[in-house]
């Protein structure tokens, strides 16, 4: 078999796409565990959130992008606002095992009250870009692709300056590091991990309506993603939000090129067995965690 | 007391196909006795050794493709499917178990969670030898001593017989040396390793029989169902097995059995919607786990020692 290079370059770019919007829901993920030590288990459900909110909301701005993807973001950043103030806060530290119960609970409350309410019928929805894109060569990126991929490399920078240089997010990283010495010099742990979920639903939110005019948005879509997430966030070592990124855009190429030359099985498969093999050689992921680091 | 009670329930359950002749309550008995017994080798990973396993669902899955492929495919019969889905079981845990249980328990949960969905994924597409989404169906009825278990009330004391031998054994392991062991890596690992006990052996024990068992109960139930196809790993059955061992009361031995046992008839009464149903399930879980974080058994425990502190008082 000859390799294409326009082929391979395509797979390529596709594969960083959808790496990049892995990323964003790994990185809400990797954040949440830094500060809270719990792991959301519906975090895919806030993605399928902004997703229904993006098909919703696109129709009643008359198919505008921008402001669409504005008001999916307020409503899943409300949602995270929510889910921390009525459950999350009620957590102590040290109840990992419980945080996981109570947060799978509220995935299939969620899962299945949209179902119930909008049907599991996968719906799809048009934007103002329809299915037009840029074309270089024989190569073709749609715009929905490309913006969903240039928003996520802004909310990325946008979420690292926020953690390196702000007040709000010295305040999370200092948390995550070191949870007594943060509370002697006055941090409230209460307010910076609503701050996180907020922050995490935020980017889980943008990762959703950046799919929802890629592919069908269904009650199920979270599911599929959160798994491939979970494992990312083991393969990058737990709370280390840049191995978090570098194992997602890695997972998107190598996803995209496994599916462009095998079968599909293979290429649902591989992150699967990444995982595997990444925790027989590294227990603690390929990048250990040392607290919450951002650079 | 205990065990007169649970011997009395045994044969109380062994009772039911002579008090009924409808087939529909057989059938929820037979799910009840199943589902118990999967819920109980979950009891004895994360309720006695402290571990959140979800890979339970997966073992599930494997127990029951391996006792059909074996009849199917292989030309077995249902005795050796049954036990062909243990030991391959035991195996794959051991496999699977070296590694996952060497990392921290955040990551063990997450990567027993992943194995499950692998399992899933592999049911779904490895279509040569799992038939992919179709199926198997037309499973034939076990057969011993020339008798035909064709009927539902007569494969009921198949299911019947096996929750009653693999529950006395893990009520035998539980309440054994090697049970009180589990517990003390689970209270304090640091502790049980100064007192000379090495943690891996007995956690990857505990995670293989617990596999073997739950492989075992996911083969017989594919028999009651007659058919199996990728929706057998329907994260539902995780659900439900967590949910019973969670109200049971984890590391309750009989808190979980008889929670095993009573709520398994929950979902038929809750069937009159499926979306519902699942809403319905879920509140529950989270409301458990606000208002009884141990369970009923304890609660139970709980009421007790302020009870007697009072009367101490």
């Amino acid at each position: 078999m000859t390799i294409d290079a326009a082929y391979l370059l395509q797979l390529t770019l596709n594969g960083i796409a959808l790496g990049l919007l892995y990323a964003l829901i790994a990185v809400g993920l990797s954040l949440i565990f830094g500060v809270m030590e719990i792991i959301n288990f519906a975090h895919g459900e806030l993605l399928m959130l902004g997703a229904f909110a993006m098909t919703f909301a696109l129709p009643v701005v008359g198919l505008l992008y921008w402001p669409a993807l504005a008001a999916s973001l307020f409503a899943t950043m409300l949602a995270g606002f929510v889910i921390f103030e009525i459950l999350l806060v009620r957590l102590k530290p040290d109840e990992f095992e419980r945080s996981i119960l109570i947060t799978l609970g509220l995935s299939i409350i969620l899962i299945h009250t949209v179902q119930y309410l909008f049907t599991a019928t996968p719906r799809m929805v048009d934007t103002q870009y329809g299915f037009d894109g840029v074309a270089i060569g024989t190569i073709r990126l749609t715009w929905t692709r490309l913006i969903g991929a240039g928003a996520a490399i802004v909310a990325f920078t946008g979420l690292y300056l926020t953690l390196r240089f702000t007040q709000f997010g010295r305040a999370m990283r200092a948390i995550a590091q070191n949870r007594e010495a943060a509370l002697m010099v006055g941090i409230r742990p209460r307010t910076v991990a609503r701050n996180a979920v907020i922050l995490a639903a935020g980017l889980c939110g943008l990762a959703g309506s950046a799919l929802a005019p890629i592919q069908l948005v269904t009650p199920y879509m979270g599911q599929f993603l959160i798994f491939k997430a979970f494992a990312l966030v083991i393969i990058g070592g737990l709370g280390n939000i840049p191995g978090a990124v570098v194992a997602a855009v890695a997972l998107g190429l190598v996803e995209s090129w496994i599916g462009g030359f095998f079968t599909a099985a293979w290429q649902e498969g591989a992150v699967f067995v990444i995982m595997i093999v990444v925790l027989m050689l590294r227990p603690d992921g390929l990048f250990k965690r040392g607290g919450m680091r951002v650079g | 007391m205990k065990l007169a009670l649970a011997f009395l329930g045994a044969l109380a359950f062994a009772a039911l196909p002579f008090l009924t002749s409808s087939n529909y309550i057989i059938g929820v008995g037979i799910s009840a006795l199943t589902f118990t017994v999967a819920a109980a080798a979950l009891n004895l990973v994360y309720g006695f050794a402290g571990l959140l396993s979800f890979a339970q669902l997966g073992f599930w899955g494997i127990g029951g493709y391996a006792a059909a492929l074996t009849v199917v495919t292989f030309g077995g019969t249902f005795w050796e499917g049954v036990l062909w889905a243990a030991l391959l079981n035991g195996a794959i845990a051991l496999v699977v178990g070296y590694p996952t249980l060497r990392t921290n328990r955040h990551a063990f949960v997450i990567s027993t969670l992943t194995f499950a969905l692998l399992v899933t994924l592999i049911a779904r597409d490895w279509v040569s030898l799992t038939r992919g989404p179709l199926g198997i169906p037309n499973l034939p009825s076990p057969e011993a001593f020339g008798q035909r278990f064709d009927t539902p009330a007569k494969f009921y004391w198949i299911a019947w017989a096996f929750a009653v031998a693999t529950i006395a054994f893990l009520y035998a392991l539980c309440s054994s040396r090697i049970g009180r062991t589990l517990v003390a890596i689970k209270q304090n690992e640091p502790l049980t390793r100064a007192q000379g006990i090495s943690p891996m052996p007995y956690k990857l024990a505990a995670f293989a029989v617990g596999a073997a068992i739950t492989g075992a109960a996911g083969g017989v139930y594919c028999f009651e169902l007659r058919i199996i196809d990728p929706t057998f790993l329907d994260f539902y059955y995780m659900q439900t097995f967590l949910i019973i061992v969670i109200i049971g009361g984890t590391g309750s031995f009989w808190g979980v059995i008889a929670a095993g046992i009573a709520l398994s008839a929950l979902p038929e009464v809750l069937r009159f919607s499926e979306d519902l149903r699942m809403i319905i399930y879920g509140v529950i879980l989270v409301a458990a786990m606000f208002v009884m974080p141990s369970g009923v058994a304890g609660w139970l425990r709980e009421r007790r020692l302020t009870a007697m502190r009072e009367a101490l008082r």
